[in-house]
């Protein structure tokens, strides 16, 4: 693919309709200059997208790319990632669309190790559907279907992908853009499953979880000169920590196998005869 | 008619009778005979009755019917179940030495043979069925070495000794029989002949068809009647470059399967039941972003759990009609094992050629019935591929807009669109389930709209102008009675004409492969006196379409036991309906 792709490549020419100052912006942003900055790109690159204020931005973005729907983006990857191993697909969705209505298949993409890379949107709220409470939200966060806020505590993002078998797990701040832009490419260029949650926060409906919240609170792991991605156990600590919310590579198996080389799924399914493959005749004769 | 044996193993579930049946219709067919096989299981793995039924003869069989003439009974229920099949000139194989007192009608020939004690001479016991095996040779006068031949096949990746000692359980079955019974009285002298013929069910012909028309990825969750597709393709989808996906539910299969499509793989997913419900949601994206997928949905018999071991065919409206807003979809449905794999090719044209989601319905009768056919059935010669309007970077750049956009939604006389596929240079372009414009993009003007609803649907008036939805038609073409059928009711009906016919009736059968688009029999119902609709469902939710399409009220035989539709049992059906009102 050529070198001189810049990010702008990627960017469509439809303007966002997100609200100004929406972390989204941030967010695609990053991936846009991730993708660059990997040496994708738009031919070779695919992009999924869920449902909500975060689904959008396969329309923002230059690529091939589907917008699909509610919770079910990262089957969609897959599915891309199996049949064209040669193309770089990155796979992005909201907290809601990716831990709520699609937990289940975040496990499961997770432990199967796919080679894609998938940015969750997290602004702790439901914004397309104007303001209630997502699995990421507080317990005690007030929304319109929850007054009294949920009352039970919040999903744990980083550790479901560990309990899952993560390969690997980030975090990142999309007003951060550097950083973000940074860890995103790590996702990128790690062989198999990259997990990236982005705090991405909506100036709309979410007045605890805002930018002023995370740039005092985050703790980026980089400054931490004793964390080491490859430490499981340290990897452990941080993504547990109760008390602290941190940005950085938490986690990276360095012996990570993504699933279309363990299981030898590497050829471009595109590409098939113009009638029967010449040995057909043996699928009837298995038959005798 | 066909001078036929029909015989039968049952027993507890977990006795290895499906096993059994099928080594011995593998034998048959290797005799040059053919088969046709029926199944009876519960929705368990131990306990509970199960059945492997076989009707053989040395010309084509294409239904069950309500005789036995040898059965293995490995317990009492197994006689009891099918009493009313058993007649005079039935044999009856059964273990006297194991703790039941096996009752057996007086006029039919019980020959107790110590299966058990047999088999663990010829070294264990897991052989009795073997040896009752052996012991049916003797009975039919089926040469023995023809069972040889399909232990063979079934146990010789298992090593040679396990081949040598099944042969030694059936010997010994039938030197039992040889040597205690003279059965001389009976009659039974099976017939063989040269010829080579190929078994195999509905959805091992599904698969194979999958293969041969280039489906390279396949993602499914396991559920009855379907899980087999899945079985089969593992395994030997990988010899041609793919893959098959077991997935953590039916909506993420679908979603897998769209994804691969849009990476251009020919892809497919398969499920029965639930799991069609689940795939409903998906369905739609299907079609809204023009993807080309398979979708079979071997029916089952519902609502909910229902009978998931049982025959049925009520999923007709689902295909027709499910998932919400209007979608443009082909339905597909395959009226015999060897319509199984040639619809499955044509549906994987069906798909490309028109960017839609493709039904291929099937039903359970039809999944797990083992049928031969002579191996030209299947001449993969024929098999023709139509990729469609997939566009290679040179075509692609015709479909641009004045901006350099490609246009993946471009509106067209005919309803479809150019198809690009990742890497196809400058054709970068974005799909979605939202209401898009020729690029993709979202829209919500009304004139967009209306465009594109339009074209979605011309594909559909393409599709019935450019293929031919054609049916199978048997029996007098001149009768005044017409029977009209879909799935896999065909061969029963076909096999209920000889009947009808000795009785001095005629019918002329249409078989209707394609319920959407369909044929118009506005002109052959018209031209009939009678037309009887049959099918295996309650509602007669065929016959409900038909009357739609003619505006005429048809007479309909519905059968919802869980049970397929036998041949002499329609044959009164049919004669029956013909001398009853028609509903005002
Ligand atoms: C099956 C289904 N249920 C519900 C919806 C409505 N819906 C659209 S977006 C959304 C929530 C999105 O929340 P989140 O993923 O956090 O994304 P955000 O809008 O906050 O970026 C819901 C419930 C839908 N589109 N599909
Ligand atoms: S509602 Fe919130 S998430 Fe949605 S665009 Fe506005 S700020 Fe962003």
């Amino acid at each position: 693919m050529s070198s001189d792709v810049r990010f702008t490549d990627f960017k469509s020419d439809k303007q966002p309709t997100w609200c100004p100052g929406c972390g989204d912006f941030g967010t695609m942003n990053g991936m846009m200059k991730a993708l660059a900055n990997t040496g994708n790109d738009p031919d070779n690159t695919f992009v999924v997208a869920g449902i909500g204020c975060s689904g959008k931005i396969g329309t923002y973005m230059h690529s091939y790319a589907l917008h699909g729907v509610h919770g079910r983006a990262l089957p969609v990857g897959t599915g891309v990632k199996m049949a064209r191993p040669d193309v770089e697909v990155m796979v992005a969705g909201g907290d809601g669309d990716g831990y709520s209505i699609g937990a289940g298949h975040f496990v499961h993409a997770v432990r199967r190790n796919v080679d894609m890379t998938y940015v969750v949107m997290d602004n702790r709220i439901y914004g397309l559907t104007k303001g209630q409470a997502s699995p990421t939200s507080r317990s005690d966060f007030e929304t319109s279907t929850t007054p009294e806020g949920p009352k039970q505590p919040p999903v744990n993002p980083l550790a479901l992908a560990l309990a899952s078998g993560a390969s690997f797990i980030a975090q990142s701040f999309s007003s951060d853009a550097m950083r973000h832009a940074e860890i995103v490419e790590k996702a990128i260029e790690h062989d198999g499953f990259g997990f990236v949650n982005v705090f991405s926060p909506c100036v709309t409906f979410n007045d605890v979880d805002t930018y002023d919240y995370f740039r005092d609170s985050l703790v980026d792991l980089q400054e931490d000169e004793d964390h080491d991605p490859h430490d499981y156990e340290a990897a452990k600590e941080v993504i547990l920590d109760s008390e602290k919310e941190y940005q950085g590579v938490m986690y990276q198996d360095e012996n990570s196998v993504p699933y279309h080389e363990k299981h030898g799924v590497t050829e471009d399914m595109s590409e098939i005869p113009d009638g029967a493959p010449e040995d057909a005749m043996d699928l009837v004769r298995e038959f005798y | 008619m066909a001078e036929d044996l029909n015989w039968a193993i049952g027993g507890e579930a977990g006795d290895g009778i499906d096993s059994t049946g099928k080594i011995f219709a593998q034998a048959l067919s290797r005799a040059g005979r053919h088969v046709f096989t029926s199944k009876d299981f519960a929705s368990r793995i131990r306990g509970g009755y199960t059945a492997y039924k076989i009707r053989t003869s040395v010309e084509q069989v294409q239904s069950v019917v309500d005789r036995l003439d040898i059965l293995v009974a490995l317990t009492q229920r197994t006689i009891d179940e099918n009493l009313d099949e058993l007649h005079e000139g039935s044999a009856i194989i059964y273990d006297g030495e194991r703790s039941w007192d096996a009752e057996i009608p007086d006029e039919m020939t019980a020959v107790d043979v110590p299966l058990k004690s047999l088999a663990e001479e010829a070294g264990g016991a897991i052989m009795r069925n073997i040896v009752a095996l052996g012991a049916a040779c003797k009975i039919t006068g089926f040469d023995v070495e023809y069972l040889d031949e399909a232990l063979e096949k079934r146990f010789g990746g298992k090593g040679s000794k396990i081949v040598e000692n099944n042969k030694e359980a059936a010997r010994a079955g039938q030197e039992y029989v040889e040597e205690n019974y003279d059965l001389s009285h009976l009659g039974y002298d099976v017939e063989t002949t040269d010829n080579d013929y190929v078994l195999l069910n509905g959805n091992e012909a599904v698969g194979m068809g999958a293969l041969a028309a280039g489906c390279r990825f396949y993602a499914g969750y396991p559920i009855t009647p379907a899980t087999s597709i899945m079985e089969y393709l593992t395994g030997r989808i990988e010899d041609y470059g793919g893959h098959v996906v077991q997935a953590e539910d039916e909506l993420s299969a679908i979603n897998m399967a769209l994804g691969a499509a849009r990476g251009g793989a020919r892809s497919m997913t398969a499920t029965s039941g639930a799991g069609i419900d689940l795939m409903t949601e998906t369905f739609g994206l299907v079609a809204q972003s023009e993807t080309p997928l398979v979708i079979a949905d071997v029916q089952r018999s519902g609502p909910s759990t229902g009978m998931p071991t049982k025959q049925e065919q009520g999923d007709l409206n689902m295909a027709l009609y499910g998932g919400h807003g209007e979608v443009p979809r082909f339905v597909v449905a395959p009226t015999s094992i060897t319509e199984c794999f040639w619809k499955t090719v044509e549906a994987f044209n069906l798909a490309e050629k028109y960017q839609t989601p493709v039904f291929l319905v099937s039903d359970l009768a039809m999944s797990v019935t083992e049928q031969t056919f002579p191996p030209e059935a299947f001449d993969m010669d024929e098999v023709e591929i139509d990729r469609g309007k997939l566009v290679d970077e040179d075509e692609a750049d015709e479909w641009l807009d004045a901006q350099g956009h490609f246009r993946a939604h471009a509106v067209t006389e005919d309803g479809v669109s150019p198809r690009a596929i990742p890497g196809t240079t400058d054709a970068a372009h974005m799909s979605t389930g939202l209401e898009h414009d020729e690029l993709g993009r979202r829209t919500e003007e009304e004139d967009e709209r209306v465009q594109q609803v339009d074209k979605r649907n011309r594909k559909v008036e393409t599709a019935r102008e450019q293929e031919d939805w054609d049916y199978r038609e048997f029996g007098d073409p001149d009768a005044d009675n017409l029977v009209i059928s879909w799935g896999s009711n065909e061969g029963a009906l076909v096999e209920a004409l000889d009947y009808l016919e000795a009785d001095g009736i005629d019918v002329r059968v249409i078989s209707v492969p394609y319920i959407f688009p369909r044929p118009d029999l506005t002109e052959e119902i018209e031209a009939a006196d009678e037309t009887i609709v049959v099918e295996c469902n309650a509602n007669g939710q065929f016959a409900d379409v038909i009357e739609h399409d003619v505006l005429t009220r048809v007479k309909r035989i519905n059968k919802y036991t869980g049970v397929r539709f036998k041949a002499d049992e329609l044959a009164d059906d049919i004669t029956e309906k013909l001398t009853e009102e028609v509903p005002a």
